[in-house]
């Protein structure tokens, strides 16, 4: 099969000692990444930006997306041993991950975890080995119109399935596609919205807002409550690992599950983090036990975190196929792949397939390296939280502040980037989503070339988003799932049942 | 909370006039050969104003029925997060007057002893120590230059 070559050729580029250097280099970051508060993935990966570049280009995507696997994998440290998520996707993690440790099976719990992120991310780099190619051969029908309507997807999918209140989410999109307009229009030369000032001509940069936003609203949000970081000691020895494998012999289906529907979610842009949660809450119906859960069942452990880490696995695929990101953390390496001139999408598979498998064979080769590193290191990683947070705190903001001065060189970005903060402090507090304003930053000048071409091909009809054979279905799929929420309203409300007839009482008569 | 809802429900919309003023400038119809520049923006400004309003609404539906509100932030939170905001905009301003690394290493060592009382030692390793470490990669290593302020140059000739 030409998939298997191509993954030699991919591999034989990964594994080369300095990109393999890289790979352990990106790791180690990543774990350090997905274990404080306030470098997230997202935020990790956009800091990292600037230094890149000074790469070629296999390297520093392979630095990237180490990170991002890095961080996949420490987000669940700091989930068992302190009841802190490290990610937003970590969250289901304490759940059950927190009881198992307290009640002195840490280790235990620990190796759960890095096992059941293991076989996810395995199942999800099959996933995108195999179908990548295909999906990109089809991407490559796309016209403007297609590539619209798909993005018009990926944004219903957040409205429709986000959990979060439509009128927010949207809010939030039309947030992020106002900010990514600031600034000058490439099309017609004029500038926007930046009404005579200077720096606002340069626009707002995605990395400075992710940076903001997922970074310092996040350490907002840890101290609102006051830190306390009073861990739970671990020590990793072969006999977790032996009993962790065990273990997940007996929870082959959890496991099964949890990844499949990691997959499936990671797939669909923006549902990365509820892949965890919706994981969990299958398992849990599906389980004999359903009172262990939330005690410290092993199944409540498995479940959420190989769907996390088969969805951020497989969100690399809508990402490299169609150059559609699926998470926020893929929007910024996304970003970082246009920095270096490579557009994602169908084409980079013609024109650069020795990135592109690079890529694929580094995920592979990350996703392993990764689980041996994590399991070999994890209580170091832990004991960085036992730094005290006052001597912390302000070293990540300097980097945070670093991150944003280096994408241009201006202080401006500094300023935005508390701004941002703030702002995204306040959005998590009054349930906006954050995630689809980030997409939509990113996505904006995409989405409004792709908008404005359509509509010059149709003459000015909006009937041209409708064309078959692609754009239609595509479309309906999208307003389908956007107003999905209406929908399972009305259909509750058909299917109440009528109240029963009333019966005279038999002595009222 | 409820205030907080509302401020930001005014800010969206007071953002959404100034996409939509700006947006008819530009002109937002139909140009010689596609979308007029203003087109995209103007949309965008509308549905972000129905949105909007839409809160505003729905705030005021449950202001009139007397829906209780949660807290926005807990108890006593103003505070760190003050601590977290305040100084970290001095840094930046005094980024602008010493350069960065100085900057920062004020800043460390400013919240270290005010917030938790480090001592002295360590605050003073901590502060020279991770802005040289930084200073070295991104400026030799890196060549990534950060900003140097007005008086960054003649403090540090290095």
């Amino acid at each position: 099969m030409s998939d298997i070559q191509n993954l030699a050729m991919g591999l034989g580029v990964a594994l080369q000692s300095y990109n393999l250097l890289v790979a352990v280099v990106g790791l180690t970051l990543g774990i350090i990444v997905g274990v404080l508060p306030g470098l997230g993935g997202a935020n990790g990966v956009a800091i990292l930006i600037p230094v890149v570049v000074t790469m070629p280009p296999t390297t520093g995507i392979i630095l990237l997306s180490s990170i991002y696997w890095g961080a996949l994998y420490g987000g669940s440290i700091t989930s068992i041993l302190f009841n802190i998520p490290g990610e937003p996707w970590s969250v289901a993690t304490t759940f059950d991950g927190y009881p198992m440790a307290k009640a002195g099976k840490p280790g235990e719990a620990l190796e759960l975890a890095f096992l059941a992120h293991a076989a996810g991310g395995l199942l999800g780099v099959v996933m995108l080995t195999f179908f990548a190619p295909a999906i990109a051969e089809f991407a490559l029908k796309f016209g403007p119109a297609e590539v619209f309507s798909v993005m018009v997807l990926t944004f219903s999918a957040f409205v429709g399935l986000g959990g979060k209140s439509p009128v927010k989410t949207i809010a939030s999109i039309m947030l992020g596609f106002v900010l990514a307009a600031v600034g000058l229009d490439i099309v017609s030369g004029q500038l926007r919205m930046t009404y005579g000032s200077v720096p606002l001509m340069g626009g707002f940069n995605f990395i400075v807002a992710v940076i903001g936003l997922f970074g310092l609203g996040e350490i907002f949000l840890t101290v609102e409550e006051g830190l306390k970081v009073d861990g739970i000691k671990v020590h990793l020895g072969f006999r977790d690992i032996k009993a962790g494998l065990k273990d997940l012999m007996h929870l082959k289906k959890a496991l099964i599950m949890g990844s499949f529907i990691g997959c499936w979610m990671g797939l669909k842009p923006g549902v990365a983090t509820p892949a965890s949660f919706m994981a969990y809450g299958f398992c849990k119906q599906s389980a004999p036990n359903k009172e262990q859960f939330g005690k410290g069942a092993p199944a409540g452990i498995v479940a959420p975190e190989a769907a996390a880490h088969a969805a951020g696995t497989s969100a690399t695929l809508p990402m490299i196929t169609l150059g559609i990101p699926g998470s926020p953390t893929m929007a910024v390496i996304m970003g970082g792949l246009m920095i270096f001139g490579l557009q994602p999408g169908p084409m980079l598979f013609k024109e650069h397939p020795d990135f592109v498998w690079g890529l694929i064979a580094s995920c592979w080769v990350g996703n392993i390296l990764g689980f041996f590193i994590v399991l070999a290191a994890a209580p170091l990683f832990a004991s960085i939280l036992k730094i005290r947070f006052a001597i912390f705190m302000p070293i990540i903001v300097y980097v945070c502040a670093i991150g944003a001065y280096a994408v241009n060189n201006r202080m401006i970005d500094v300023y935005y980037m508390l701004g941002f903060g703030v702002l995204g402090y306040l959005f998590k507090k009054l349930d906006y989503p954050i995630a689809p304003m980030v997409l939509a930053l990113v996505l904006g000048d995409m989405a409004e070339q792709a908008m404005r071409q359509a509509l010059i091909i149709g003459q000015g009809s909006p009937a041209v988003f409708f064309r078959p054979p692609i754009a239609l279905p595509v479309m309906v799929l999208a307003l389908t799932i956007f107003f999905w929420p209406v929908i399972t309203a009305v259909r509750n409300h058909i299917h109440l049942p009528k109240h029963p007839p009333v019966r005279p009482h038999p002595k009222a008569a | 909370m409820k205030k907080a809802n509302l401020a930001v429900a005014l800010l969206l919309i007071g953002i959404a006039a100034l996409v939509i003023v700006d947006a008819v400038r530009l002109g937002f119809r139909w140009g010689d050969n596609g979308p007029e520049s203003g087109f995209f923006p103007f949309w965008l400004g509308v549905i972000l104003t129905i949105c909007a309003a839409i809160e505003l609404r729905s705030l005021l539906v449950s202001h009139r029925k007397h829906v209780p509100s949660r807290r926005l932030m807990p108890e006593g939170a103003w505070k760190p997060i003050a601590w977290v905001l305040l100084p970290a905009v001095g840094m930046a301003v005094t980024t602008e007057l010493v350069g960065l690394h100085v900057a920062a290493a004020l800043y460390l060592a400013f919240y270290m002893r005010a917030t938790a009382k480090v001592r002295w030692s360590t605050t003073l390793a901590i502060s020279i120590v991770v802005p040289a470490f930084l200073y070295v990669l991104l400026d030799k290593l890196f060549m990534v230059p950060m900003p140097q302020g007005l008086w960054g140059g003649k403090l540090l000739p290095f």
